[in-house]
């Protein structure tokens, strides 16, 4: 399988020098895709949907989110940045939006643009879209790159309810490789666009997008990483403010309960998602048609959406209350998107129909699951049940799974192997003891 | 349970099954042979924190077993109905789910009071649901039917006064 199967990028690697393979990362999974074998932990990465997670988990720094470094720009003509809407909640508030987006020019960008530019925009063609598949309840946002690929994973007969166009950063992509390409007569390989990212997962996206048609980013960077060269420009512009367009209403995309909200209208009932164990709660709801009262949901792997990105620099309520006040103090203006919608209109932003992943599944061959589910209940009962992960698996579930799928054998249960040999031991003293006696 | 007709109510039995399916459904209920995997869950009266675990443990089953995404979700509807029903409505009962190579065999059973009507309570809209379930947001009356609409084979027996027995089939490989 695992030779014919594409092979899966994630924005994330494991420093085997630093893994003592305390199992923490193992615990944490949501898709079960991480297991300690030669007491170093390893990713599957045909399970991995780079949620972070385990990120945050490791106080060993073992495993490292990995993003392009910033120098890459210097490969293009023309460099381009698109903002994620979650960047602006990351300063303290003496510093003014305008600081914090030119501080992106001086990094050596010819262009900085917003996601939230397209907030307004990607609210009405979701409206629309909803309107348009009535049939189809409810459905389901496509933005967190997580969530798509959890849903491909655990989830797929939700696979039609998935929005299916293209989210703001990479609308914004198309959009502005057309038209950097015509006013500013470059070829396409001159302009390289790059994405200022919260979180791995879009990371992961940039470099192997889901369902879409075209080339999409050069790059992507996270918060994290640049946030120290930036807070040194921020210092030095502090004293002279520029005169730059902002766009403040647009930063709530950075909410996922404020994006719901903004859907949500007479004929529209949308709901707010955040948090990996909510959304799966919410995703297995789904599937027993039990929220089909909703037209949309918004689904976001990370705790009050992009802001808890683990990319991020600041506490994800800290920061959503900072880009609440943004919102709040910012000024409503009207932004053309005129040519945006003509592009919506020519398909542009489509996506291709994802399909699924299933890594629950045991067998292809259903006579087969059933034969290999018996022989891991079996297992199962052999088990001590205390999920206690030594053995390197998740759960003693997960070792059940493992063992018939070949991928482990029962002497990898320590509390097992202990309980063997203490029974042994105390068959030796007996043997002991009787030999004794005879004597 | 000798031949039926695809549909067939009388006072305290209700058969439905898919037309095409008639003989593989008789056959099945005649012979009734061991399951090739069997699960069971308790459904506490009124408990509605635990009512809907059985029917998610089914769930995670079938997606262990590779089932179609769209069988999947036939099932989980049904099976989500018809727990939800026995929590809802009577003094608690069980689940049973017996799983074959071709279908899925879920029954569950309660300790009354049963249904006094089972015509009417097939009815989409018709609900006996008291208040402290409605609260909870259930009883909308389309339990049933929904039920009904995504099963294969759905057999009932009830009567006033006495326990239920509500069973369904779901194959596997149909079209729908």
């Amino acid at each position: 399988m695992s030779k014919q199967e594409k092979k899966y990028f994630h924005a994330l690697h494991i420093l085997e020098d630093n893994c003592t393979g305390c199992t923490s990362c193992v615990r944490v999974c949501p898709t079960e895709a991480i297991r300690v074998r030669d007491r170093k932990a390893q990713i599957d990465p045909l399970r991995c949907v780079d949620c972070g997670n385990c990120i945050e988990a490791c106080t060993f720094h073992a495993i490292i989110p990995r993003s392009d470094p910033l120098d890459v720009i210097n490969n293009f003509k023309y460099k381009v940045a698109i903002l994620s809407t979650s960047y602006f909640g990351q300063f303290t508030e003496d510093v003014s939006y305008e600081v914090a987006k030119q501080a992106l020019y001086e990094l050596g960008f010819d262009d900085v643009q917003e996601e939230a530019m397209v907030t307004q925009f990607q609210v009405d063609m979701i409206r629309d879209y909803i309107r348009a598949n009535r049939d189809m309840r409810p459905i389901l946002s496509s933005n967190c790159p997580t969530v798509v690929r959890l849903i491909q994973l655990k989830y797929p007969s939700l696979l039609p309810n998935l929005f299916q166009l293209e989210a703001p950063m990479s609308i914004l992509t198309r959009y502005l490789r057309e038209s950097i390409k015509q006013e500013k007569g470059l070829k396409e390989n001159e302009i390289g666009i790059f994405l200022i990212v919260p979180c791995v997962a879009h990371v992961t996206a940039v470099h192997q997008p889901e369902g879409a048609y075209k080339h999409l980013q050069d790059g992507a960077f996270s918060i994290g990483m640049i946030y120290g060269k930036v807070r040194e420009h921020i210092k030095r512009l502090q004293n002279n403010p520029p005169d730059i367009e902002t766009f403040p209403k647009g930063l709530m995309w950075a909410l996922s309960g404020v994006q719901a909200d903004l859907v949500d209208c007479e004929d529209i009932r949308a709901l707010s998602v955040n948090g990996i164990a909510n959304v799966m709660e919410i995703l297995s709801r789904v599937e027993d048609h039990y929220l089909d009262q909703y037209d949309f949901i918004v689904l976001r792997s990370c705790t009050n959406g992009c802001v808890g990105g683990c990319l991020n620099v600041e506490n994800p309520f800290v920061a959503m209350s900072r880009i609440k006040k943004m919102i709040k103090d910012g000024e409503d203006k009207k932004i053309d998107v005129q040519d945006l919608v003509d592009l919506y209109h020519e398909g542009e932003f489509d996506v291709a129909p994802l399909s699924s992943r299933p890594i629950l599944e045991l067998d292809k061959d259903i006579k087969k699951a059933i034969v290999k589910m018996k022989k891991l209940n079996e297992i199962l009962t052999s088990l001590p049940g205390l999920n206690c992960c030594a053995c390197g698996s998740p759960s003693c579930y997960a070792l059940a799974e493992d063992i018939v799928q070949g991928k482990a054998t029962i002497e990898d249960c320590i509390v097992l192997l202990r309980r063997h040999s203490q029974v042994e031991e105390e068959i030796k003293q007996e043997e002991i003891n009787s030999a004794q006696d005879k004597e | 349970m000798q031949g039926f007709a695809a549909v067939k109510s009388e006072m305290g039995e209700y058969w439905y099954i898919r037309p095409g399916l008639e003989e593989s459904v008789n056959d099945y209920f005649s012979a009734q042979p061991e399951a090739d995997m069997a699960l069971e869950s308790q459904i506490p009266e009124k408990d509605f924190n635990q009512a809907g675990k059985g029917s998610a443990e089914v769930k995670n089953l079938l997606k262990r077993l590779g089932v179609d995404p769209g069988i999947l979700r036939r099932v989980a509807v049904a099976a989500y109905e018809a727990e939800i029903n026995v929590a809802a409505h009577s003094l608690g009962g069980m689940m049973v789910c017996r799983i074959y190579d071709e279908f899925i065999h879920l029954i569950f059973k309660d300790m009354g009071p049963g249904i006094s009507d089972i015509e009417q309570a097939m009815t989409p809209g018709y609900s006996t649901a008291d208040d402290m379930v409605r609260e909870l947001g259930f009883g909308a009356g389309l339990g049933l039917p929904n039920i009904k609409k995504n099963s294969d084979a759905l057999h009932i027996l009830s009567e006033h006064g006495n326990p239920t027995l509500l069973e369904f089939l779901v194959y596997f490989n149909s079209d729908e």
